[in-house]
């Protein structure tokens, strides 16, 4: 019955069926957020026999004195503005280019899906490759255009565009195929009526195909902003365990991940994740406030 | 054959005519649409559109009605042929050069845009300046009754609403010509009605040359000056709405137009009923025939009456004003709607078989006997 009243049975009903889903995601997401807040007010912690003597801000205060982290601050803001525009601008034009053609475009689809259901490792290596300071491919078509060559991966100056690059690739993929799906999802008919009302093809494109296709825009951008903040398997893959020369490639996660694994700082690790956790918060609260002004659904 | 009609001399102006650009006239000179080179939607079409004029376009879907708007508007090219706005040849120019009004079937309104906006769309993409915009905008917005709801996004629009909105918005570069699909199949019965004398109040208010497409006669022929009934992609006849009804130029026009629908027979349906009463030779290409329901009288009408037949009440009924009777004529279905008399279930009935509303047609469907010109 759709009007029915709720009952403490109806409830007890429905929270069975709930009951999978909350165990799976209480036991591996909901409890480990908890423990890593309260992980990182611990000062002293004795984890042969996890033992915890002391609370306080201190992890906290050494992390905004630490250099390491103002870096690992600094470089992760600037993957995510690198990285982030980027993703959404071409993929936008590559969607929108795969929308035209008729010809192949199963195929190419294909072609540019493919980064995105391939490992990180793999990708990485063939990076590697391309990289490579004496005999890689970027090195070879630079050299094409007398640019003499950079050595991307072993020089701190470019070793944070090799990575955005190489990101950026790799997201293109899956945020083409949710363009794609945006740009089919537009009635012709809006068209036709930009087309009778004047509208020339930038007319169009700026007044119909941008506002329509905020919804998506949206997602992608939430999406890729979340995800870049939170990159760490690229950078391992590419500079072979290091993060990157002079620590050049050194991300909150990185950070974390030393912390964490190398020198068993436990209460560190924790504080930096949930600085990362405020920062992911803050931008995406702005990002859902923007949305409300400028995202037509 | 080409459709030519004369502007109406009855044409009547209500209101303030808004300024805008001058009526056109549409023509199309042996016009061809195909797709993918094979399948031929529409066959050479030539036909005169006056100035100043509404015109329906109306058929039974499939026809190529909403084709031939598509062709006016520029949104569609045809395969061969010209078309022509008064005597400039607009076949290859697009719908951005054609600047014609449309208003969409689903009204196509900018979902992102209130309804000023919407409206003021066409002339911000004519780099008219802001202030004057509004301005113009609102005019319209008054002119459709629109102008209480300029701050709401289309999605909080009635469909009514919306319809005005599209309307207005499609008038708003002052268009030579107007172009509605469909307009108001979105709508329930009574908005309907509503809504069709709102498009012919504002059409006699601006003048502007309007194009209507419906596949609802009723609408067609409530609305327009002159009607075209199309069919497989073609032009089955154009002219007013009164003569199309009494005088359809075929088998089809006759069945579509009219509510109920024109009684069919075959020729050899009848014995002897029709001979002496119409010409032999015409009788003999005669294939078809079609009686309208108010052409078969239970009382004789003396010289208004062509010959009587004899048939049979199948059934009865009363529904408000309109009495019809179900008849058995040597076997085959007749309706009337003018029983006047009470009659019971199974009785024979003599019927006076009117020359006004009694057709024959040829083999092709041609209309050869009844109507105006005996031919």
């Amino acid at each position: 019955m759709l009007n029915a009243k709720p009952t403490i049975k109806s409830t007890l009903k429905a929270l069975l069926y709930l009951l999978p889903m909350l165990v799976i995601s209480i036991t591996f997401s909901i409890y480990p957020i908890i423990k890593s807040f309260i992980m990182s007010f611990y000062t002293k912690y004795d984890f042969f026999n996890d033992i915890v003597s002391a609370y306080g801000f201190d992890n906290f205060k050494f992390l905004f004195s630490d250099p390491d982290f103002h870096i690992a601050i600094k470089n992760t803001l600037i993957f995510v503005v690198g990285v982030v525009p980027l993703t959404v601008i071409l993929s936008l034009v590559i969607a929108l280019l795969l929308n035209r053609i008729k010809w192949l475009s199963g195929f190419f689809r294909t072609v540019y899906f493919l980064p995105f259901v391939t490992s990180t490792v793999a990708i990485a290596q063939v990076w590697h490759w391309i990289y490579n300071s004496d005999y890689g491919l970027l090195n070879y078509f630079l050299s094409l255009f007398g640019v003499s060559a950079v050595s991307w991966l072993e020089s701190p100056k470019y070793a944070m565009l090799a990575l955005i690059i190489m990101s950026v690739w790799k997201n293109l993929g899956f945020n083409i195929i949710l363009f794609l799906v945006g740009l089919n999802n537009i009635n012709e008919r809006y068209y036709q009526a930009a087309e009778i009302d004047g509208a020339n093809a930038w007319h169009q494109f700026t007044n119909v195909t941008i506002p329509l296709l905020s919804p998506i825009t949206f997602l992608v951008s939430v999406n890729g902003v979340i995800g870049s903040f939170k990159v760490f398997d690229q950078i391992f893959a590419l500079f072979n365990g290091t993060p990157g020369p002079s620590k050049s490639a050194l991300t909150i996660v990185y950070y974390l991940y030393q912390k964490f694994y190398t020198e068993w700082k436990y209460g560190i690790a924790a504080a930096s994740g949930v600085v990362l956790f405020f920062m992911i918060l803050l931008v995406t609260v702005f990002q859902l406030w923007y949305s409300k002004h400028h995202v037509h659904y | 054959m080409l459709y030519h009609i004369d502007r109406p001399t009855s044409y009547i102006v209500v209101g303030n005519r808004l300024k805008g650009a001058k009526p056109l006239e549409v023509t199309f000179k042996d016009v061809t649409l195909s797709y993918d080179g094979k399948r031929e939607i529409l066959h050479h079409l030539n036909f005169t559109i006056p100035e100043g004029t509404l015109v329906s376009i109306l058929g039974p879907s499939g026809c190529g009605k909403s084709t031939t708007l598509m062709m006016i508007s520029g949104l569609l090219a045809p395969t061969s042929g010209k078309i022509f706005f008064g005597d400039q040849d607009v076949t290859k120019k697009d719908a951005l050069a054609r600047k014609v009004g449309m208003v969409f079937q689903n009204y196509a309104l900018y979902p992102h845009l209130s309804v000023l906006e919407n409206i003021e769309f066409p002339l911000k993409m004519a780099k008219v300046p802001k202030k004057d915009r509004k301005k113009k905008a609102i005019e319209l917005a008054k002119l459709v009754h629109i102008d209480d709801q300029l701050d709401k996004k289309p999605g909080a629009l009635s469909g009514g609403q919306q319809q005005r909105v599209a309307i207005a918005r499609a008038l708003a570069k002052e268009p030579s010509l107007l172009l509605l699909d469909e307009p108001l199949s979105n709508l329930d019965a009574r908005l309907r009605i509503e809504m069709r004398q709102e498009i012919r109040r504002i059409q006699q208010e601006t003048g502007v040359t309007t194009i209507f497409v419906t596949h609802d006669q009723d609408e067609a022929l409530h609305i327009s000056d002159h009607i075209m009934v199309l069919n497989q992609g073609q032009i089955q006849q154009f002219s007013s709405a009164e003569t199309l009804y009494d005088n359809p130029s075929n088998l089809f026009v006759s069945q579509f137009i009219g509510e109920p629908v024109i009684n069919t027979l075959d020729i050899t349906d009848f014995d002897r009923e029709l001979e002496g009463h119409v010409d032999a030779e015409i009788l003999q290409r005669a294939k078809k025939v079609g009686i309208r329901p108010e052409a078969l009288q239970d009382h004789d009408t003396g010289s208004e009456t062509l010959t009587t037949i004899a048939t049979k009440v199948k059934h009865s009924e009363k529904y408000g004003r309109e009495k019809n009777a179900l008849l058995d004529f040597h076997g085959k279905p007749l309706l009337t709607t003018e029983m006047r008399a009470e009659v019971a279930d199974e009785q024979e009935l003599p019927l006076y078989l009117q020359r006004h509303g009694f057709y024959l047609f040829d083999e092709n469907g041609v209309r050869i006997f009844g109507g105006d010109q005996d031919a």
